[in-house]
């Protein structure tokens, strides 16, 4: 009998000091529940980010602009006198990971807003539990599928959809049909093809290969080869670095000549540093402020863009990517909106709802009841690179 | 036919990568039962740290040359470390070790480089085109390198004496003992030369196939697949297994699906244990049980 | 009685994790969720590789499988929950089944990496097909609703989990001291022994394996309604290494180490992903690998029983092994029928319930029986019959093939060619459980006997055949009648052997000869017919051998045959009824002792002399001769 009870007694002794030591931890971090809708105290705003793996690249400059944009907040008085409290979670890069980051800052820390994440299957992860949880989520991340018919989910990110009809334009501009396509195979990739099959209809544009691509593949031949074996007018790339700029270079590699469209997912210098020489000549819509010194100077976005840019690199030594950008437009319009409206969850989706011709960083935001993209195909322009680095081609069409 | 060839070439360069890793597992299995689940660890190792050097100013080859040993030796102090004091190995024991210094290995990269690829310059050399097939210069450094290494690493095994009082430990412990060879110094040597093999992949493949923290994980599989093909003893095959299974997978991503491109080897990883276990076994004496 | 105790732990369990949510933190009510959810997928990877001593790292693939299923029929199809997670939990049962049939064939190195291989396929699979959401997986699962209560919070989610996981820890536990359990623990030790007793060692593996399979399947149902997500990774290596460490750091023997290693490594995640950012400042991600790592690899070095290991170091202070002598005396202490027999009487009552032939029939015969590795013919077409209620010896110069031939009768070996037919089957290349189930079995050369058990505990697993109840029966419990049975007989076989005093003993706390009683002790229990005995005299002393051969012709009285291969001659002489001599392969004499002995062929083989040396050779006949 004794044996038994002290083995239980051991049981429970070495559960409960496991637990106290991961208490010990864990409450330096978040504390405690605390309830919801609270409206004094700390603004709690929560942000989902792929951090470490495939999309590193877009969640390291994001996390970055957050953190120096709170400060400036909280330095500056907080939001009628309420000080921000930024939780930022590492996804992984993964959807599981995402769910259970959001997870944990609905249910566990109690965030008022929550962004993120940095790519759309994540973000499409975290969309049920924001609307289960009826907390407002600002998506950083490009596919419309995030916000559709969405109550309280916005993004930041322009809609992949839009720079599919920038790049259409210029695809008839210049006379190209047959387009190939080699995508991400997750969801940033998820539809393109056939979006571009829609929306180039009209123009005469034709999909004449698709090739996938795994986000953390090194080696393209074999998409390339079938590329290059279905003798395509032009063709796309859609993916982000490192997998966009590596499959830059093997197409060049195998000496294909048609000319190259990439996605917006490549607006940081991790692309160019990978992509190197075979970059050059390519064309892309992007945000503006990878161009901002070559913007026209009655711009709305010029200053916005500006300041941004030098208060980055006063910070952190090199410039922002589009990302960080993604980032401080979602951050900006949740403190304009914070402000009119506190942290009530109503209050704030209506305030975020009638943010109207807002100058960000991605564009001119304007949202509605249903439209939380905000961004119309003017946010973005032609770009090219030459001699490594980016070019304007021409203006918002 | 130039794409089957741009395939092809393009798989041996990669296969010739899993094939030096390979080398490396056959490396320590031949001299005592361990299979070294930290291989591709080592590779990924000496990419980031040869990355890391060049980015310190330190000229290319110059970096790639000295890196190699430093790997060599982290291999010899994680056999010394943690391999050693096991007293009682057995596979199970084995497999959960060598993960556990694998997992280690990794998080320290994480934690020392961060989470992002990176690629070593490629080596002094031109790309050019023959016959259609878009050859670079780093891909016939894998392959040439490749080739030396296994060359000498099979005339070490079977031309040295050293060699050969390495594989004997293996066969016969104890008469080896009695014959004056340790098995102590054996596993060290079989380590060392794991590192070397492991090194040389990391930095040969880092310009086309990038380093990171995790890059090590696929690349080991990989390699312990081409391994198996020889049995886990032989280092020919271990090669050859290579490139044949970097040749596969380039033509099943090309003419099938991409995506199911790493189960290739996976899948010639579960034919061969389940077709041929007994050319797998070291002792094929038919004994079932 | 006993089972009350064996609850006892139970109950404790159950009771701390129905306290905890109200009062722990949030955060670690949230921890303890993904705790009980990998504790119970643990559980399953406890059994397969504690027990049956087989490692799998690709476990994750099963928890995929059914956190996959359960996704897909609910998202996307009418099935209720709850049926859903039945379909999952058999889903995964099911892919095991599949993959386990081939898979575990092989052993070791071979099997580990094989598992591994697997889950990579499955995460590829599950990455690249249509139907499971690609590269994104299934989202938007819905939490659970059960008897009109959702569960969507920390605290409503653990109190769900948590008699799943108390009934599932209970249920293999049962498994653990059931029948299956024994044979699977025997398996562990000495794969060959296990099987020469009738065990079929391979049914047995792929019972276990899809048992786990199915713990997975419904820890991943469980995860798919937490997490409301299911993606790829759920299938990664990563996560089949995380189980992994949860099984190994709470005690590879032990199914409660899974449990308590589930949370230590929760909490070791939780902890290190708080702690290392502090230590390092700008590190990020999945930094607690690197205390998994370190752990992994001290465990190894320091302490490979895990935590189990270290529980048993502290109680072991307390002179355990006497208290466990006396907990296992107490445990048959309501067991009047095992009565404490006499060693003659218990014999007796073992030998009678041989299933024997009638005396003089041949039991076993081997006909044309050719073994050939390469170009080395170990055994050339051997020709020998073994009667019923006889003794054969078989003897011969080192290398002459005795061993071969034995193994290739026990079936441990397949011969080149040759049949080899007992009680009218042909046996020949069978598994050697085959052989078991046919009556007959062997002991060995090289002690096998089960390690990590009593002398008790080895003596029982030779009832395997004699007994019926499976993994069902096992952990539901509802073996008891016939495991007094099996305790029963057991103590008689001990008892016939003399070794009473030693039954609950640890057997390899024995000395060598008293282990060699253990084994033929073992071999007599399951009452076979022909009994094989590999070199039963070596290592043994005079009296002992003494012993050993008066046994063995009770043995042959009761009508059971005994064929031994043997060294000490002389003993041989004395004791067998006929002598079959082999030499290079090759049977040279077959016959009564003394025949043989002043065989010509025989006495030059011993020597070492060609048979034309005459002068030695007849002086040697000379001496055999009786005066």
């Amino acid at each position: 009998m004794t044996r038994n009870v002290r083995s239980a007694t051991t049981v429970v002794a070495i559960i409960a000091v496991a637990l106290a030591a991961a208490g010990c931890a864990e409450s330096a971090g978040s504390g405690g529940a605390t309830s919801s809708g609270s409206a004094s105290g700390d603004i709690k705003i929560g942000a989902v980010l792929d951090i470490t793996g495939a999309g590193a690249s877009l969640g390291v400059p994001e996390r970055q602009a957050l953190e120096m944009l709170a400060a400036q907040v909280n330095s500056g008085g907080g939001v009628n006198g309420r000080k921000i409290n930024l939780l930022i979670e590492d996804d992984q890069s993964t959807e599981a990971g995402a769910a259970k980051a959001a997870s944990k800052l609905l249910s566990t820390d109690n965030v008022d807003l929550l962004l993120g994440a940095s790519r759309t299957g994540p973000s499409l992860a975290m969309r049920p539990l924001a609307e289960a949880a009826k907390k407002p989520m600002i998506s950083l991340a490009a596919n419309q599928k995030i916000v559709e018919g969405s109550k309280w989910v916005f993004k930041t990110a322009q809609n992949d959809r839009v720079v599919i009809e920038r790049l259409v334009g210029d695809m008839k501009a210049n006379g190209y049909k047959n387009i190939a396509i080699a995508r991400d195979a997750s969801g940033f990739g998820e539809g393109i093809p056939e979006m571009l099959t829609e929306v180039g209809k009209d123009a005469g544009i034709k999909v004449v290969k698709v090739e996938k691509f795994a986000p953390d593949a090194t080696d393209f031949t074999a998409q390339m080869v079938n590329i290059r074996a279905a003798k395509p007018d032009a063709t796309l790339i859609w993916g982000i670095p490192p997998a966009a700029s590596l499959a830059q270079v093997a197409y060049k590699q195998l000496g294909i000549k048609a000319p190259v469209y990439q996605s917006h997912g490549i607006g940081n210098q991790v692309f160019l540093d990978a992509a190197g020489a075979s970059a050059n000549g390519l064309r892309a819509a992007l945000g503006k402020m990878l161009v901002a010194d070559q913007l026209a100077g009655n711009d709305p976005q010029k200053p916005v863009v500006a300041k941004f840019i030098s208060d980055y690199k006063a910070k952190y030594g090199q410039n922002p990517s589009t990302f960080a950008g993604h980032a401080y437009d979602g951050f900006t319009i949740a403190i304009a909106s914070l402000k009119k409206a506190g942290t009530d969850p109503n209050k704030l989706r209506d305030a975020l709802e009638s943010t109207s011709s807002s100058p960000g960083v991605s564009g001119v935001f304007t949202m509605t009841p249903t439209d939380h993209s905000g961004l119309t195909k003017e946010a973005l322009v032609m770009v090219t690179v030459e001699n490594g680095k980016w070019k304007v081609l021409d203006g918002p069409k | 036919m130039s794409d089957l060839l741009q395939l092809v070439w393009s798989g041996l360069a990669l296969g010739a990568v899993y094939g030096l890793v390979a080398l490396g597992f056959v490396a320590i299995f031949s001299v005592r039962e361990i299979v070294n689940l930290a291989q591709g660890e080592y590779a990924s190792l000496a990419g980031l740290s040869a990355i890391s050097a060049v980015a310190a100013g330190v000229p290319l080859l110059f970096a790639v040359v000295v890196v190699v040993p430093f790997v060599v030796a982290v291999s010899v102090a994680v056999e010394r470390v943690a391999v050693r004091p096991v007293r009682h190995m057995t596979p199970l024991v084995s497999i959960i070790l060598t993960l556990g210094i694998s997992t280690a290995l990794k998080a320290a990269m994480l934690l020392f480089w961060g989470p992002e690829a990176k690629a070593l310059p490629a080596f002094p050399g031109k790309d050019f085109v023959f016959a259609g097939v878009s050859v670079r210069s780093q891909e016939l450094w894998i392959l040439g390198v490749a080739a030396v290494v296994s060359y000498a690493v099979v005339a070490f095994y079977e031309h040295t004496t050293a060699g050969k009082a390495l594989r004997a430990c293996a066969e016969q412990p104890i008469a080896a003992r009695l014959l004056g060879i340790s098995p102590r110094t054996a596993t060290m040597v079989a380590f060392a030369i794991a590192g070397f093999t492991g090194a040389v992949a990391g930095v040969v493949g880092s310009p086309i196939y990038l380093s990171s923290w995790s890059s090590g994980l696929t690349l080991g599989l990989k390699g312990f697949v081409a391994a198996t093909l020889g049995g886990l003893v032989s280092f020919r095959v271990a090669m050859l297994g290579g490139l044949l299974l970097g040749v596969l997978e380039s033509l099943a991503a090309g003419y099938g699906a991409t995506g199911y491109r790493d189960a290739v080897a996976f899948v010639v990883l579960l034919l061969v244990l389940l077709v041929r276990p007994q050319g797998l076994a070291l002792k094929a004496t038919g004994v079932r049980v | 009685m006993e089972r009350l105790r064996g609850f006892l732990p139970l109950l404790v369990l159950a009771v701390v994790l129905a306290i905890a949510p109200m009062v722990l933190p949030v955060n670690l009510v949230n921890m303890g969720v993904y705790a009980l959810i990998y504790g119970l997928a643990a559980i399953g990877l406890s059994l397969l590789m504690g027990l049956a001593g087989q490692v799998s790292l690709g476990h994750a693939a099963f928890f995929a499988v059914g956190a996959y299923t359960q996704a897909i029929l609910v998202t996307k199809t009418q099935v209720p929950g709850m049926l859903a997670a039945v379909l999952a939990v058999a889903a995964s049962m099911l892919v095991a089944l599949v993959v386990g049939l081939p898979l575990l064939r092989l052993r070791g190195h071979f099997l580990a990496l094989a598992t591994l291989g697997l889950g990579i396929i499955v995460a590829v699979v599950a990455r690249e097909l249509e139907v499971t959401g690609g590269t994104s997986g299934i989202f938007g699962i819905p939490k659970p609703s059960f008897l009109g209560r959702i569960y969507d919070s920390p605290q409503e989610y653990f109190w769900l989990l948590a008699p799943f996981v108390v009934i599932g820890l209970w249920l293999a536990q049962r498994l653990v001291h059931s029948r299956t359990g024994r044979a699977l623990g025997a398996v562990n030790d000495s794969e060959v022994a296990a099987e020469c007793l009738g065990v079929n060692t391979y049914a047995l593996r792929v019972r276990v394996f899809v048992l786990a399979a199915g713990y997975a399947g419904l820890a991943g149902v469980f995860y798919a309604h937490w997490l409301a997500v299911v993606s790829p990774e759920a299938a990664g290596f990563e996560l089949s290494v995380t189980l992994l460490l949860m099984v190994v750091l709470g005690g590879l023997g032990t199914v409660w180490g899974a449990v308590i290693g589930a949370v230590a490594v929760e909490a070791l995640d939780e902890g290190m992903r708080s702690f290392i950012p502090k230590l390092i400042p700008g590190a990020s991600g999945e930094v607690q690998l690197l205390g998994f790592g370190i752990v992994l690899v001290l465990l190894v070095v320091l302490l490979p029983g895990g935590l189990a290991q270290l529980w048993a170091r502290v109680t072991r202070r307390r002179g355990i092994a006497a208290a466990t002598a006396a907990v296992s005396r107490a445990e048959h202490d309501g067991n009047d029928a095992a009565m404490e027999y006499s060693g003659l009487q218990a014999l007796s009552r073992l030998l009678a319930q041989a299933d024997v032939t009638e005396s003089g029939s041949p039991l076993l015969s081997i006909r044309g029986l050719t073994m050939r590795y390469g170009g080395v013919t170990a055994l050339g077409d051997i020709d020998l019959d073994v009667r019923a209620g006889e003794i054969l010896a078989l003897i011969g110069p080192n290398g002459a093939g005795k061993t071969t031939a034995f193994n290739i009768i026990t079936g441990v070996l397949q011969p080149t060619a040759g049949t080899v037919t007992l009680r009218g089957k042909q046996v020949q290349g069978r598994r050697p459980h085959v052989i078991a189930t046919l009556g007959a079995t062997r002991t060995f050369q090289n002690l096998q006997v089960f390690g990590s058990t009593t002398v008790l505990g080895n003596v029982k697993v030779a009832r395997h055949l004699r007994s019926r109840s499976g993994i069902f029966r096992g952990m539901l419990g509802l073996a008891g009648r016939e495991e007094r049975e099996i305790e029963d007989w057991a103590r008689t076989a001990v008892a016939a052997l003399g070794l009473t005093e030693h039954a609950d003993r640890p057997v390899t706390d024995l000395a060598f000869g008293q282990q060699r009683k253990v084994e033929v002790a073992r071999a007599l229990a399951l009452a076979p017919a022909l009994l094989l005995l590999d070199e039963p005299m070596a290592g043994l002393s005079g009296t002992e051998r003494d012993s050993l051969a008066w046994l063995l012709r009770r043995v042959r009285s009761a009508g059971i045959s005994v064929l031994l291969v043997e060294h000490d001659v002389d003993a041989v002489m004395a004791l067998a009824d006929r002598v079959a001599v082999l030499d290079d392969g090759r049977l040279i004499a077959l016959g009564e002792p003394e025949d043989v002995r002043a065989n010509p062929a025989v006495i030059a083989a011993y020597l070492g002399t060609d048979a034309d040396d005459d002068a030695l050779v007849r002086a040697a006949a000379a001496r055999t001769v009786p005066a």
